[in-house]
């Protein structure tokens, strides 16, 4: 009895994980630094990462079929360079096109759903695998950003595309000075909101852990795996695109390093939300927490000057680490019935009564 | 001896559901079943019994549909099936427990019962409330009290199975295909399932028990039929047969039996005492001559294969000593107990046995190569070849030459490879685990005449088999285990070693002519 | 579909496809650029390219057949660059070194060491601690070049004496060194893979990992050394590209682990693991040699050319995972 409610806390520690880690961050870095506690800092937390938020979604999504996304980042910069390059003037990098936002948007999401939907079409129809496609495509597309612009940046776009991105809600005053609500952290967190319940109150989301699960009772129980698998890619494909419209609204540019290197942290920040590398477990929520987390971590640093290329090397070090612990959580988890199996075991009990003698 | 007799009343003729009749199916080398018939009737648990290779799991594959006989008739609900395919068994209500549930684990019960019927409200958003205590009710009424929201990864396996079981129902299956649904399980786990099984039998589910575990079968089933060499040998109401006899039927009467020609010397050579680990096997004690040949049998999970790979340093050994030609035997892993003079035979030849990608030549000096070294690690390549043609010879091995890729060879063939391996380490002591599984007959002659040698030429050998006749000829004792201990010990020439006692032993029986 | 049917077209995937695609390749080049094709420089600059591809793909493909990804040989080369050059060259010229101005006789033996230590820790998380090689790789390689940014400073480190860069600049006669060291170095490896303890126990784990247990290998200990090797090669790697361009970069030696995968599995060495030789992907270094000048020929745009590049690799990949999906059946 005992037993099972420690294991009972243990899970449910394990499961919530990233939350006592956002936590312990945020008091660490108030204490490491003065100004990290101030609401104008904290309102920044989440716009810089608001991209990656996105990107984070759609990694999710695959990640709890079982498969991987790693063509993401490249997605971004495609996306993003190629409105780039319809919205700026020659001057500013563009091709001098000069279309209206209200074209382009729409233009740049199709592109982007469109990579993946050839992601998604080739692990479920040519069955490759998924890590080898994605990680070409993350090659491919990247080369197809220095083909349509080598080297140049597109930059000076119209307020309208950087709204999204840059833009701000509701001036009030705080402390003497003007504090803002920006839209891409309403945005983002509407974003997890909405993803947040597809897949936990939507049958397509539930189908998806169904999948990432046991993909063969899934089938048994009249799930289309394929599709299901196939509609992940074509949302993270999707996702990348707004994360491409995020960002470069943001930065008001699009260079074709625009991107770049984002595939670790996305990974890391799903892995430590809990959305674990084996598929069929983790929760949009935890995810979220492992988006505050990046930022948290992003804006801590850099409060207390701490050299961006060492943030570099702790990226990759964090990432590492949440591998490590998902591993063993998922074998602990995993393991926990046969455990209780074992320790009840026939060895040392009394031999059978057997019923009839 | 007079065994038990089954009380359970016998199960009414409710009608057949599922009638098999004259059954054929061969696949390359072996007819696995001929002329079978098997009937079924609603409410009833009917065993399906049989050594290794009986035909169980073959008969079990075209009831699924997952393959198709070669002849023959399938009737289910007394209307033909034409041809069966997976999805057909399922529209026609057969249903597959496998032993190792294949269930969505990181998901919930709830969600693992309710899969594809999730109920929505008009939005399409689901209501969890409602899936759960919709759920349960599901479960209630199967009489089954589950936490519904739990994982299912978190149940105990005990659990895990008849959810399997009642989502099973819950699919609107009439017959529900058991597979040695006990394996792992503790007593008090096997007791709850089997009355959640007796309490579905009552509202008219029909069950095929496939089981080794033969005492169970008696507990439980209304009645049996026994497959042997892929003939249906017979079908009995429980209540009409006692243990032995059940236990003669599987065995059968009519073997050839490979007579050793070898005896064993009088050296002791080989030791292994008190070895114990905790959820395995407890208080192991064997003594070994030189050239002798021992047997270790039992049900799976008895602890046997275990202890066979414990002792080789595949997997851990626990407490207790091991001695090896006088030494102390305590290798930390398999190339060590190579180096000591211990060699083990897996059980599974293409997934521990053989690399099956490489040649003939790789596979056999695997743990020799170093004694075929030179300078910076090169091999020498002539003194390697002379030794492998050596092996190939002496064992019969038939393959064009040494550099045949290991996977092209017979199944018979492959086995002498992996043979000429352990020779090759010239151990002291060999552990054989199946040495004759998956292997056609005249091949298994073979293998016998290879571990006749070995014995004669003074290798110690322990051979840890189910095949209790192969074993009766070969050995010179036979152990049994029994839920990790080792429970009998026959003797080679006695009166009492016969088929019918040893596995009567390995089912755990307490007979009043105890051996031990 | 019956099982010689498999066999047939299996071989062909294997041996003739690729090929027949470099010699399309080679006439297609000829014609278009007849005076063009043998002339010095050009075929110099791609096969200098290779010469360096070429020493990365040793260790590559070493990883691939024991059944595992090195995705971090590049960091590991940009790591060992600049720390070569941080300790070689005197405070001078755009950023600087530390002014150690060691000999490059103490420096290139550092570098090595680093490179194979880097590799061991690979070696290490993957078998002791049971983590995914792929993923375990790829973020070391942001460690590692992460770790080479914080010792640069992101600023490039110009100038190795030249008795450092003999290796990657100098000649014998008229041939650049590298031309003729990288094949020897091809075929030795192969022929010690072949006909070594190592080389057998390589193969072994990478095909049947509990086959080779039981057969007595110790399995994580080749892993290692297999990583360990790779790490070597990419310093190796590392000191001839520095003695060429002569000037550390931390972005030096971006893009060359996709190259390296493609280059294996064109020549043959299966993603699954125990099969193909590194002479084989000497084979596939070739290819892609021959593709690149074949292409430069055709006067693309050398952004194009990546793109392409990226797309023969993807397709080199699909067929090795459909030629997996047959060999899969084979075996059961």
């Amino acid at each position: 009895m005992k037993k099972n409610f420690f294991n009972k806390i243990l899970i449910t520690l394990l499961d919530n994980l990233i939350w006592l880690i956002v936590i312990a961050s945020v008091i660490v870095f108030s204490i490491l630094s003065d100004s990290f506690f101030t609401l104008f800092n904290l309102i920044n937390i989440i716009p810089r990462v608001a991209a990656l938020g996105l990107l984070i979604i759609g990694q999710s999504f695959t990640m709890i079929t079982g498969n991987f996304d790693l063509s993401s980042e490249s997605n971004v910069g495609f996306t993003a360079m190629i409105a780039g390059l319809l919205l700026a003037s020659s001057e500013n990098g563009g091709l001098g096109l000069m279309w209206p936002t209200a074209l382009v948007i729409p233009i740049m999401l199709i592109m982007g759903t469109l990579v993946g939907l050839i992601n998604g079409l080739l692990v479920t129809r040519l069955k490759v695998n998924n890590l080898v496609v994605t990680i070409s495509m993350l090659i491919i597309l990247r080369g197809l950003v220095y083909i349509i612009n080598p080297g140049v940046s597109a930059t000076k776009f119209p307020d309208a595309y950087n709204w999204l991105g840059s833009g701000t809600l509701f001036k009030f005053s705080h402390n003497g000075g003007q504090v803002s609500i920006p839209v891409s952290m309403i945005f983002v967190l509407i974003a997890f909101g909405i993803a947040f319940v597809v897949t936990r109150f939507r049958e397509f989301g539930r189908n998806m852990y169904s999948v990432g699960s046991n993909r063969k009772a899934a089938e048994t129980a009249g799930i289309r795996a394929d599709r299901v698998i196939l509609s992940v890619y074509i949302i993270s494909g999707f996702c990348a695109a707004i994360a491409g419209l995020l960002t470069s609204g943001r930065m008001d540019t699009a260079t074709p390093r625009t991107g770049s290197d984002w595939i670790f942290q996305v990974q890391a920040a799903c892995v430590i939300g809990g959305v674990s590398l084996v598929g069929g477990r983790g929760s949009l929520l935890g995810a979220l927490g492992g988006m505050l987390l990046w930022g948290i971590i992003d804006t801590g640093l850099n409060l207390m000057m701490v050299d961006p290329l060492l943030i570099d090397v702790l990226r990759g070090f964090l990432l590492l680490f949440a591998i490590l612990l998902d591993t063993y959580k998922v074998r602990y988890l995993r393991r926990l019935s046969v455990d209780e199996a074992l320790a009840d075991t026939k060895i040392g009990l009394d031999h059978k009564k057997l019923i009839y003698d | 001896m007079e065994k038990t007799i089954n009380t359970k009343p016998k199960s009414k003729e409710n009608g057949c559901i599922l009638k098999v009749a004259s059954i054929y199916k061969s696949f390359p080398g072996v007819q696995a079943l001929q002329d079978v018939d098997f009937t079924l009737n609603k409410g009833e648990i009917h065993g399906l019994v049989g050594k290794n290779g009986a035909g169980k799991s073959t008969l079990v594959s075209i009831l699924m549909g997952l393959e198709n006989p070669d002849s023959g008739q399938i009737f289910i609900d007394e209307k033909a099936v034409e041809s069966m395919t997976p999805k057909a068994a399922i529209k026609a209500g057969v249903a597959y427990v496998p032993q190792r549930v294949d269930l969505m684990d990181s998901l919930t019960v709830a969600e693992n019962i309710l899969a594809g019927e999730m109920p929505k409200d008009k939005l399409g958003f689901i209501k969890w409330d409602e899936a759960y205590s919709e759920s349960k009710n599901r479960l209630k009424k199967l009489g089954l009290d589950l936490n519904v929201r739990s994982r299912v990864e978190g149940l105990s396996m005990a659990e895990q199975t008849m959810l399997a079981i009642a989502k099973a129902i819950f699919g609107e299956a009439k017959l529900i295909i058991l597979d040695e649904p006990t394996a792992s399980l503790p007593r008090k786990d096997i007791e709850r399932l089997f009355g959640f099984i007796n309490s579905l039998r009552d509202k008219g589910v029909a069950f095929i028990y496939i089981s080794h575990h033969i005492e169970e079968v008696f507990e439980i089933c209304d009645r049996v039929t026994i497959l042997r060499d892929g003939k249906n040998i017979d079908v009995c109401s429980v209540s009409d047969l006692t243990m032995s006899a059940l236990i003669s039927k599987i065995a059968g009467e009519d073997v050839k039996e490979y007579q050793r020609k070898s005896t064993k010397k009088t050296q002791a050579v080989f030791s292994v005492k008190n070895l114990t680990r905790r959820g395995y096997y407890e208080k192991i004690n064997i003594e070994l001559k030189e050239g002798e040949i021992i047997g270790i049998s039992g049900l799976q999970g008895c602890g046997a294969e275990t202890l066979g790979k414990a002792i080789f340093a595949m997997e851990k050994r626990g407490i207790g000593d091991v001695y090896l030609n006088g030494k102390e035997f305590n290798p930390d892993n398999p190339n060590e107990s190579f180096a000591q003079g211990l060699a083990f035979l897996p059980q599974d030849r293409y997934h521990f046995g053989l690399v099956g990608s490489r040649t003939v030549k790789e596979n056999i000096t695997y743990p020799i190569l170093k004694e075929f070294l030179e300078l910076i690690g090169l091999i020498r390549i002539n003194d390697e070849i002379k030794v492998v043609k050596d092996y190939i010879n002496r064992l019969g091995i038939v393959t064009p030459g040494p550099d045949q890729k290991a996977l092209n060879l017979s199944g018979g063939n492959q086995q002498k490879v992996v043979f000429a391996k352990l020779a090759a380490t010239k151990p002291s002591v060999l552990i054989l685990h199946e040495p004759t599984q998956g292997i056609d007959v005249r091949a298994k002659l073979d293998i016998f005449k290879i571990i006749d040698e070995l014995a004669a030429s003074g290798v110690s050998i322990i051979i840890i088999s189910s095949e209790v006749h192969e074993l009766i000829g070969m050995c010179d004792r036979i152990l049994v285990m029994y839920e990790g201990k080792i429970t009998h010990e026959f003797s080679r020439g006695d009166s009492k070693t016969t088929p019918e006692n040893i596995l009567g032993a390995i089912e755990g029986e307490n007979h009043k002519n105890a051996y031990k | 579909m019956r099982i010689s049917d498999i066999r047939i077209r299996k071989t062909f995937i294997d041996q003739f496809l690729w090929i027949i695609i470099a010699v399309i390749f080679t006439i297609f080049s000829f014609w278009i650029g007849t005076n063009r094709f043998l002339s010095g420089t050009n075929l110099i600059n791609i096969l200098l390219h290779s010469t360096v591809l070429g020493i990365l793909v040793i260790g590559q493909s070493i990883c691939l057949i024991s059944g595992n990804f090195d995705l971090s040989a590049e960091g590991i080369l940009s790591l060992t660059t600049v720390i070569a050059a941080y300790f070689m060259v005197p405070v001078k010229g755009f950023g600087g070194g530390g002014g150690f101005e060691w000999s490059p006789a103490v420096v290139i033996p550092i570098m090595l060491l680093v490179g194979t230590l880097a590799g061991f820790v690979n070696g290490l998380l993957i078998t002791k601690f049971q983590m995914n090689n792929f993923i375990v790789t790829l973020s070391m390689q942001l460690v590692y070049r992460g770790i080479s940014y914080l010792i640069s400073g992101g600023l490039q480190i110009d100038g190795p004496p030249d008795s450092f860069n003999w290796l990657g600049s100098g000649t014998l006669g008229p041939i650049p060194f590298g031309i003729i060291f990288t094949p020897a170095l091809f075929v030795l490896f192969n022929w010690y893979l072949r006909n070594s303890y190592f080389g057998r126990q390589l193969y072994a784990v990478g095909s049947n990992r509990n086959a080779a247990e039981a057969s007595g290998f110790n399995s994580g200990r080749i892993i290692r050394i297999a990583y360990m090797i790779s790490g070597f090669m990419a310093s190796l790697a590392g000191w001839m590209l520095l003695g060429r361009v002569q000037s550390s970069y931390s972005k030096l030696g971006a893009g060359y682990t996709l190259e390296t995968v493609a280059a294996s599995v064109i020549g043959g060495i299966s993603l699954q693991g125990g099969a193909g030789t590194v002479g084989g992907a000497f084979a596939g270094v070739m290819l892609l040699s021959v593709v690149d000048n074949g292409l430069n020929l055709m006067d693309v745009d050398p952004f194009w050319v990546n793109g392409i590049r990226g797309f023969i690799i993807l397709v080199a990949l699909i067929i090795d995972s459909q030629k997996v999906r047959y060999k899969g059946r084979e075996l059961t």
